[in-house]
């Protein structure tokens, strides 16, 4: 759909915030066209069904505050805001100050929603949640941080396990926790995670990305910390008698870090497997209900849905050596589906060690 | 120097798009149709002998109208070789279908297309389409480029059938040597006060609004002056093709509802999915439209990049909210 276009005859300017827009950033000239719009809208012609408004832009927040004084004028919208220190509730009492300044350092950098959902106030919001889970419920540890690249685009591959994902919240927690300047890495979900209301508004608003290509490749593309659980739901309904035993692996993510020309670090993440075991996955009813699983464990379904909590067993994460494969191959190996399947095994391989030799 | 016509002047977007084209300098004339009276704000555009600006009132979902006004003696003289075609939109009445239960806009782009092909001095025509024919999936978070695949299920509501048949009629005669054809898609549109246009769910007049529990899809948004100026960047250009143009700004429907005075209220699915099929039952389509739809569910981003790298089309207005007169938050845009 895209059309034949011909070649642009000269670059476009970007406009820096801050800077005078109306003024040609090449000749230093004012547009006349522009000073002539901005003229007509100072104007407010009559005719026009416009309701005459102060031209500041605010925050929401800050003008619920101070109704009646002259809203602040800012830069940009921010919606809803967030003030730093946080609100000292019970939960916030628990995060520490290195914490609370990592999470400062990244909403610093966040400005209302990006592009993918991702909302300040919902992150700043649920930290303190996520944080007393990573210290108090799972009492997660973690080693070899140092092997996380502090920037540029790359993929963490991790295994996955248990019923509710807390082992996707955990590695993002540890990441963010563990980084300098903190990444928040972006964990890529089942496509079906879309479709289930209020999860999806949730899932993206806290920084999780559908798992499309177009995502994947949008997000290596911005340089961005994408974690990958490349055995998709597979992982999560496998039965107490195949934990910590990788399942297939899908590829996808193989492809987009070669043509991102990013590491792949493997993660061994110890402890999500026998947070709910499954003692039997009822699969016929699980189609029935158009669900990935459908479960037995100690507590399922006898407790009804408290049963799917996770029990509170302690967490290990370790991440691996980066794996560089854009190193030996380019982008184009991509396109080798052989190729992409070997590498994909590959990781596999690192990840199972890391798991079995962490679990000695 | 360019004589152009523009469609619906009359309509908040034609009306933006005739101002910033009055002030061109590389604009000589201008021929702007209307269903309605000429808006007030024009009358002053009219002095000079031979006017620089031309009001005609016509019917552009009727053939004989449209076929008269194209080969009429003032189009010659106005030596009109641009067409600027802006679509229905706003509060404006959907206007009863003409042939075959064609909606009015679908047969309008039909018309006007048809016939600038046939004109003698017409060489581009420049047209505003909607960014809702893009194929929704499953997520909150859709990176949509011009190549993104269009929604043709049968079953999508009236309202972005019209929409997606415009695009498709547009997109068939990109290759033409005889006419230059670029299509702008453009997300949301809104207007300093509170006002917006385009979206199927949020347009028409102020009030509530539903949407399905538990979804609130991003999505992206313009400025009706980023608008304008794209039109005028595309007008000025020999390229052909379509181009998304949107603001950088991306905002959350129930924002967005509550920022433009149409506060969404979140209502179980399934009885959306009654009132819907109610809805369908009793002929009431554009009711269906607001009920159901991708658009309540999952979020479009569109990238922008094509229009910034060959058309040298920027956002230079940003989308906000700012306090107006009356102490209520409404939806505002500044420059950069």
């Amino acid at each position: 759909m895209g059309g034949n276009g011909k070649p642009p005859a000269a670059p476009p300017v970007e406009v820096a915030l801050g800077s005078n827009p109306f003024v040609d950033a090449l000749s230093g000239e004012v547009d006349p066209l522009e000073a002539w719009l901005a003229a007509l809208d100072r104007l407010a012609v009559k005719g026009e069904d416009v309701v005459p408004l102060r031209p500041q832009l605010v925050t929401p927040s800050a003008a619920a505050a101070t109704p009646a004084a002259q809203p602040t004028p800012i830069a940009e919208p921010r919606a809803p805001d967030v003030e730093l220190p946080l609100p000292q509730s019970a939960l916030a009492r628990l995060v520490g100050e290195e914490a609370n300044q990592k999470l400062a350092s990244l909403l610093g950098r966040i400005d209302g929603w990006d592009r993918f959902g991702l909302s300040r106030s919902a992150l700043a919001q649920a930290f303190p949640f996520f944080y007393a889970l990573y210290k108090l419920y799972f009492r997660v540890q973690s080693a070899d941080h140092a092997k996380i690249p502090s920037t540029g685009p790359i993929v963490l591959a991790a295994n996955h396990g248990g019923l509710l994902p807390f082992d996707g919240a955990m590695a993002v927690l540890d990441v963010l926790l563990h980084t300098e300047p903190p990444r928040l890495p972006r964990a890529i979900v089942e496509r079906w995670a879309g479709t289930l209301p209020f999860v999806n508004v949730f899932f993206a608003r806290v920084g999780q990305v559908v798992g499309t290509h177009e995502n994947f490749a949008r997000l290596l593309g911005e340089g961005e910390a994408v974690l990958v659980f490349p055995e998709g739901v597979e992982g999560i309904r496998k039965p107490i008698t195949q934990r910590y035993r990788l399942q297939h692996f899908h590829v996808g993510f193989v492809e987009h870090a070669l043509r991102a020309r990013a590491p792949i670090v493997p993660m061994a993440i110890l402890g999500s497997d026998d947070q709910a075991p499954i003692l039997f996955d009822v699969k016929p009813l699980a189609r029935l209900l158009g669900l990935p699983t459908a479960p037995i464990t100690p507590t399922f379904p006898w407790f009804g849905p408290l049963g799917l909590l996770p029990y509170p067993v302690r967490y290990r994460i370790v991440y691996g050596e980066p794996l560089c494969f854009h190193e030996r191959f380019d982008s184009e190996a991509a396109l080798d589906p052989g190729l992409v399947r070997a590498l994909a095994n590959q990781v596999r391989r690192a990840i199972q060690t890391l798991v079995d030799k962490n679990r000695a | 120097m360019k004589s152009v016509l523009i469609t619906h002047a009359d309509l908040p977007l034609g009306r933006r798009i005739a101002k910033v084209l009055w002030h061109d300098p590389k604009v000589l004339r201008i021929l702007a149709l209307g269903e309605g009276a000429i808006p007030r704000v024009f009358n002053s555009y009219r002095d000079g002998v031979p006017p620089r600006f031309v009001y005609e009132r016509i019917d552009l979902a009727r053939q004989r109208s449209v076929s008269e006004l194209f080969r009429s003696k003032r189009m010659r003289v106005l030596g009109v070789d641009s067409v600027v075609y802006v679509p229905r939109h706003g509060a404006a009445p959907e206007g009863a279908p003409v042939v075959a239960k064609i909606p009015a806009r679908t047969a309008e782009a039909r018309l006007v297309l048809h016939h600038a092909q046939e004109s003698r001095s017409i060489r581009s025509l420049i047209a505003l389409g909607s960014a809702f024919v893009y194929k929704l999936a499953p997520s909150n978070a859709n990176q949509l480029t011009e190549r993104s695949e269009l929604d043709l299920d049968p079953e999508v509501a009236p309202e972005l059938r019209s929409w997606i048949d415009c695009d498709m009629l547009f997109n068939a005669e990109f290759a033409s040597a005889r006419l230059r054809v670029l299509l702008l898609r453009v997300p949301t549109v809104v207007a300093s006060g509170g006002f917006v246009y385009l979206h199927p769910g949020l347009e028409g007049t102020a009030g509530l609004r539903v949407r399905p529990a538990g979804f609130d899809p991003l999505g992206s948004v313009i400025s009706d002056k980023d608008v304008a100026r794209a039109v005028r960047t595309a007008l000025h250009t020999d390229m052909t093709g379509v181009f998304n143009v949107a603001a950088r700004e991306l905002l959350p429907l129930s924002v967005l509802g509550r920022w433009t005075r149409r506060p969404c209220i979140p209502v179980p699915g399934p009885l959306l999915a009654i009132a819907s099929g109610a809805a369908a039952q009793f002929g009431g389509e554009r009711l269906r439209g607001r009920l159901e739809g991708p658009y309540l569910r999952y979020g479009m981003s569109l990238d922008t990049r094509r229009a910034a790298e060959e058309l040298g089309f920027t956002p230079r207005y940003r989308v906000g909210v700012a306090r107006a007169g009356d102490g209520v938050m409404r939806v505002e845009a500044v420059a950069i």
